[in-house]
């Protein structure tokens, strides 16, 4: 029976200089699924893993459109490989979204008066001005805040 | 409960809602309110039964609210759906129980079965049109008529048998004292803040800024110990208790010993509260001699007729009067003596910067100044006398000018005979019998002179120095007299100018020595109204509270 190959991804050249950051974001996100709920309230306990996921998310998006330091190629193998969402990133490139912190805090559909989170309005046009928004813990990530 | 998911939950009796009912606080002050509404979402803390539940925020830093026992429940109490206190009055139950001398309980059974059975029932005839128990109401009237001959009996059987039939009995039972004095006017949003935060209270919250509760310590004591159940039987309730003692201990007002004070002080007017509604609510105790307001200071002072009428209402509207859904302050007025001398130590020096012109003259010329109310011009600092009635001043005070008076610098003039042309001269007597309809425009009679006994301040006054340039009076100041000193008043009393406010407790009439006598007292003797510029009791208490 002939040896099945389960390494055939090919990395595209520039690879090895972002695999650190994206491996260590990797660690953090293995380390916060596993980290115990203790003590933490019940909205809490997600709040890691969306703040890890829009970290990485972030770090490709910057590389790829701010500083323009890499391929398009690696830009979509990343993508492809799930380093970072593909949703969220077009987002960012629509304006007044620059800053979202999670694709849920902009579902009307999942809130009472379909609206959106109150991370999304603007610091100065809400009463409460520390905030920690309870599905991602954003504390604000309208644009221009 | 199996059955229950078999069936129609609207056959069951269980409620469903399109409204909450609340009180005034519970909604808050905004007026653009997002409600949220959970059909069959919780038990109902009283009869267990799902309801409609409504969430809401009823104010910006209020916390979340929600309806915490069903209607049906909330009904039979005539409560709000959300604190449980009384819809009408916003008191406790216990304390409106007490109050009105009802028992809501004995009707409302306790254990479950019953307790549903009930339920249904009271639901099932309220489902009944209005005009059908109305009908159904009456009859029952007449025929407890027939048989008790009493009304009222007909009325407690229907309460007690659907707990408080708050529909038929709406209008009926009247507030009592216990209850007028006790509740609310206007709503008290503080109840809706944040809850206290569990986790600082242990000294262990995190959150730190963004913890939205109250990061205060509790406040522990008797009133921390409440139960919603004893709170909605209205058993063992410790505001209840509280509210209750407090009614109990208001004190009433102690008429003061000073028989001439006729003269109630209300306090905590706003724009909304005219002289009218003043009068009205004033009048049924007695005649009232004037109502002046004072809107700085946001009071006013009644001043009665007589000793009685003050008496009476100082009695009755105590700690209960409520205008236009405000709760004013009642208290007596001060003494007028007591006023005097306070002026006399505390701002005489303000007092006299204010006349700085008049500290030019005698004592007695100016307080005979500002008992006709001349508007100097030197004293204008102080504000023009506001017209509450809308009177023009009298005619008679037009074209009086401080230099057409020969008696200004305090020349004898033998009567108000020989003043001729000088109008209103400065004759004290004149003052007296003329100008009283002036004074006293809208109370048809003056007040009677026995009612005031005449007063002269302990102080007195020195006869003031013969004049001795009076042409010159207001330019030349080094001709000053030696001017003993003032002790004028900002608020002529008994000026007839100041026709808007009758001044209560200032009869100038009496307390001027008659006509054309040289007054036997301190009065010097030309025209000086000896205390007719103390100023009405009302002052007193303005300058006071």
């Amino acid at each position: 029976m002939p040896k099945i190959k389960t390494n055939r991804v090919k990395y595209p050249t520039g690879w090895e200089l972002i695999e650190p950051t994206l491996r260590e974001l990797e660690a953090k996100m293995r380390e916060a699924e596993n980290d115990t709920h203790d003590g933490k309230r019940k909205c809490e306990g997600l709040w890691p893993i969306f703040r890890i996921a829009h970290q990485k998310s972030r770090y490709i998006y910057d590389l790829y459109y701010r500083r323009k330091e890499i391929s398009k190629e690696l830009y979509e193998f990343c993508l492809e490989q799930g380093y970072g969402d593909r949703n969220l990133i077009a987002k960012w490139k629509k304006s007044g979204y620059e800053r979202l912190c999670c694709l849920r805090c902009i579902q009307p559909r999942d809130h009472n008066f379909a609206t959106t989170c109150v991370c999304r309005v603007p610091k100065h046009l809400r009463e409460e001005k520390v905030i920690e928004c309870v599905h991602c813990g954003c504390g604000g990530c309208a644009s221009g805040d | 409960m199996a059955h229950r998911l078999l069936r129609d939950p609207e056959a069951d009796g269980w409620e469903r809602s399109d409204f909450p009912i609340i009180c005034e606080s519970c909604l808050g002050d905004n007026p653009y309110l997002r409600m949220t509404k959970a059909n069959f979402d919780k038990e109902c803390k009283i009869c267990t039964r799902p309801f409609t539940v409504f969430r809401w925020r009823p104010g910006r830093d209020a916390r979340y609210k929600k309806t915490e026992i069903c209607q049906t429940c909330c009904k039979l109490k005539n409560v709000c759906q959300v604190c449980l206190l009384d819809l009408e009055y916003g008191l406790p139950v216990q304390v409106r129980d007490t109050a009105l001398a009802i028992n809501s309980n004995d009707s409302i059974p306790r254990s479950d079965v019953n307790r549903e059975y009930f339920a249904e029932e009271h639901d099932r005839r309220s489902l009944l049109p209005g005009y059908i128990k109305v009908g159904l109401a009456f009859l029952s009237e007449m025929l407890s008529q027939c048989h008790a001959g009493d009304i009222s009996w007909c009325i407690w059987v229907t309460w007690a048998r659907a707990g408080i039939d708050y529909e038929s009995s709406f209008g009926k039972a009247r507030p009592n004292d216990t209850i007028l004095k006790l509740q609310r006017t206007t709503p008290y949003y503080k109840r809706n803040r944040a809850h206290v935060c569990s986790f600082y209270v242990r000294g262990e919250c995190t959150r730190g800024a963004e913890c939205p509760y109250r990061h205060e310590m509790p406040i522990t004591g008797e009133l921390s110990q409440q139960n919603i159940k004893d709170r909605y039987y209205g058993n063992n309730d410790p505001v209840a208790m509280k509210l209750l003692n407090k009614a109990g201990e208001m004190p009433s007002l102690m008429p003061p010993d000073d028989e001439s004070i006729k003269t109630l002080y209300v306090g905590g007017l706003d724009d909304r509260i005219t002289e009218q509604d003043l009068r009205d609510h004033f009048y049924a105790h007695g005649e009232i001699e004037s109502v002046r307001m004072v809107l700085q200071r946001a009071c006013a002072f009644v001043t009665y007729t007589t000793r009685e009428g003050a008496e009476k209402a100082a009695e009755e509207l105590s700690n209960k009067l409520v205008i236009k859904g405000l709760r004013l302050k009642l208290l007596w007025g001060r003494s007028q003596i007591a006023k005097a001398e306070l002026e006399n130590h505390d701002d005489e020096a303000a007092r006299q910067q204010a006349l700085a012109h008049g500290a030019m003259l005698p004592r007695a010329v100016i307080s005979q100044q500002h008992s006709q109310h001349i508007q100097l011009p030197g004293t204008l600092e102080q504000p023009p006398p506001m017209h509450y009635f809308n009177i023009p001043p009298p005619p008679l005070e037009r074209g009086y000018y401080p230099s057409m008076d020969p008696q200004r610098m305090g020349a004898l003039v033998p009567s108000q005979e020989g003043t001729g042309n000088a109008p209103s001269g400065s004759g004290e007597n004149k003052s007296g019998s003329d100008k009283q309809p002036q004074v006293f425009p809208y109370h048809g009679m003056p007040p009677p002179q026995g009612q005031y006994p005449p007063f002269y301040p302990p102080y007195g006054y020195m006869p003031p120095p013969p004049p001795q340039h009076y042409q010159s009076y207001p330019y030349q100041h080094a001709m000053r007299p030696p001017a003993p000193h003032p002790t004028t008043h900002l608020y002529p009393a008994g000026a007839p100018g100041s026709s808007q406010n009758p001044p209560s407790g200032t009869p100038s009439s009496s307390e001027n020595p008659p006509s054309g006598a040289p007054s036997s007292s301190q009065n010097p003797p030309s025209g000086a109204p000896s205390s007719s510029q103390i100023p009405p009791a009302g002052v007193v208490n303005a300058s006071q509270s």
